[in-house]
């Protein structure tokens, strides 16, 4: 009798056992992210402070990196699922064959070349002494630096002597207390924080050398992560629009969440979130303009057929396919 | 006996050395692991001779080469200098050895930072790096040769009537050889260490950038290939230097004395 309600006892521990099992355990789906550091990735910050993935059922695992080189190597050696990086760093890899395409467009800021130096008021002005900060051979600026010397220049390697590479910051502080640099090649804050000090001046700046705005940033995910997990990169997407949504609607309260972030003021980051140009938008702008200038200028061998071989069908959507003639934003993928 | 044993050395070393080509070659075909991570031997080689031929990669060696050469050179004048003030004078002997053991430990690329704030981005700053990074071995090595040597050889040689430059030279160094070589030694692996360092911290100006720009701007247009054969290259010259250098120089003089074995 006694063994019979032990036996009896031990059946219900583990049908209650293996009822709560699946709920208790259920294995949660994760996601690496690899993003970097600085008001250009605001929406992630967003997305991590309001849990916007956990909403989803998704759980991000954030991972932060000094450049866009650095995120293209987590994606490729599989420490990252999706990253985030400059146009430029993504082509750089799909030229050499990194199986991957763009997910998400990611943010339209300003960008500039900025001197202190009142001679110095086009490129024909640097001597070759004159040092350019950039943040690393291959970056954005580095190539837009390379697209305004083949205009203003006559080449694009007119300026390849006069550039260092410099992590931002040190080279903000560089320029600011003039020392070793003439010029930084930058982003927002740092191109807002040089701006505001007395007698800096902008060389020349991103419309001026592209012609119209293009995306600074781009979220990139491999085509097996695409395939294989198709439910998460769909969340992934859509975690990404919600958190700029947000921050587009929401623009104080979103300063004041961000300014600790950054050590900031909350109406310094406002003014920084609000300065013209800024725009937070999953739709890509320039992906074509730069591959064709890159494989012009050497710096990647072969040019995409079409939108297709390097984005993902979410951003062929988005941009669509004109009949006809193509339309406004089909024009803006071009240079 | 002694011309077989070296040979064998040098057979035995050449045949590991090979091998592990051998396996890198066969690994990477494989493809286990991405080749944009791990390209072929063949790729590499293929690739470190089309950077030799366009000149690039031999550019950047000799701006390298020749920074190091600034920079030891100025290390070695400081070291002796150091040195010889030590020798003379009990109270600056302590004082060189308070600073040794307060910046020895201090690995040179970490004053970077202030280096850049000091001299700016370029050539110098790479200099003083390296300065900084070899005049500690160099100095310690030295200092503590020349200490080494038996009171009872100095007093031998003073006995014999040599005196002042004489004594260093023909007692004093020869008996401190074994430690001069070894700071030398050690003295250009960090020098090399700090300028490929140096440059891929805060990369140096695009068109005087040694062997350390060449590897860190290969690396951001993902040239892997080009950024295994700069290590190749440093690997070459340092054995050249090994081989035609600092053991040409111990076989003629410490080990023929007697002083180490091989």
């Amino acid at each position: 009798m006694m063994r019979k309600g032990c036996f009896l006892l031990l059946c219900v521990v583990l049908l209650v056992g293996c009822l709560q099992i699946p709920v208790s355990a259920a294995p949660v789906e994760k996601i690496k992210i690899a993003g970097q550091f600085g008001l250009v990735y605001a929406p992630l910050m967003v997305a991590k402070s309001q849990g916007i993935f956990q909403k989803y059922g998704l759980e991000p695992v954030w991972k932060e990196y000094g450049s866009g080189g650095a995120v293209r190597e987590a994606l490729i050696s599989g420490e990252a699922d999706v990253g985030f990086m400059e146009i430029p760093p993504f082509l750089i890899g799909w030229d050499k064959g990194c199986p991957w395409k763009v997910a998400v467009g990611f943010v339209v800021v300003p960008i500039g070349l900025v001197t202190y130096d009142p001679e110095i008021k086009s490129l024909k002005d640097f001597r070759p002494e004159d040092k350019i900060a950039v943040p690393s051979p291959g970056s954005i600026q580095h190539i837009l630096l390379a697209m305004a010397a083949e205009k203003e220049l006559g080449s694009p390697n007119a300026l390849d002597n006069n550039i260092v590479a410099l992590p931002h910051p040190d080279a903000c502080a560089a320029l600011i207390s003039k020392k070793g640099i003439k010029a930084h090649f930058t982003t927002p804050p740092y191109l807002f924080e040089e701006l505001s000090e007395p007698g800096f001046h902008l060389i020349v700046d991103d419309i001026a050398i592209f012609g119209h705005p293009f995306s600074f940033n781009v979220g990139v995910a491999s085509e097996a992560f695409h395939e294989k997990q198709p439910v998460v990169y769909s969340i992934f997407v859509n975690a990404i629009a919600e958190a700029m949504a947000w921050i587009n609607n929401n623009k104080t309260a979103a300063a004041e969440l961000l300014a600790p972030e950054f050590k900031l003021s909350a109406e310094k980051t406002l003014q920084y979130l609000e300065w013209e140009g800024m725009n937070y938008t999953t739709a890509p702008y320039g992906l074509m303009g730069f591959a064709e200038f890159m494989q012009e200028a050497g710096y990647i061998n072969r040019v995409p057929n079409s939108l297709a071989d390097i984005a993902f069908e979410n951003i062929l959507a988005f941009v669509g396919s004109r009949a006809g003639t193509p339309s406004d934003i089909e024009n803006l993928q071009e240079k | 006996m002694k011309m077989r044993k070296r040979k064998n050395k040098t057979y035995d070393q050449s045949l590991f050395v090979v091998s592990i080509m051998v396996c890198w070659e066969l690994l990477a075909r494989t493809k286990w692991f991405p080749p944009l991570l791990f390209p072929r031997l063949t790729t590499v080689l293929y690739q470190l001779f089309a950077d030799v031929k366009s000149g690039e990669i031999l550019g950047r060696l000799y701006f390298s080469l020749y920074l190091i050469a600034v920079g030891l050179g100025l290390a070695i004048v400081t070291a002796v200098i150091a040195t010889i003030l030590a020798l003379c004078s009990p109270l600056i002997s302590n004082w060189v050895q308070a600073v040794m053991t307060i910046l020895h430990p201090l690995p040179g690329i970490s004053i970077l930072p202030v280096i850049i704030l000091w001299l700016g981005t370029g050539p110098q700053s790479i200099i003083a790096v390296i300065w900084f990074s070899s005049v500690w071995p160099l100095i310690t090595n030295l200092h503590t040769g020349l200490r080494s040597v038996p009171v009872t050889q100095i007093e031998v040689g003073r006995n014999l009537g040599i005196k002042g430059v004489g004594l260093i030279r023909k007692v004093l160094l020869p008996g401190a050889s074994p430690y001069v070589l070894t700071g030398l030694r050690v003295a250009w692996a960090r020098a090399w260490q700090a300028s490929v360092a140096a440059e891929m911290v805060f990369g140096a100006s695009g068109g005087e950038g040694g062997l350390g720009w060449f590897i860190y701007k290969k690396r951001f247009f993902m040239d892997i290939p080009s950024v295994f054969g700069g290590m190749i290259v440093i690997i070459i010259v340092g054995l050249i230097v090994e081989r035609l250098g600092f053991e040409w120089v111990e076989v003629r003089t410490v080990r023929r004395w007697g002083m180490t074995q091989e």
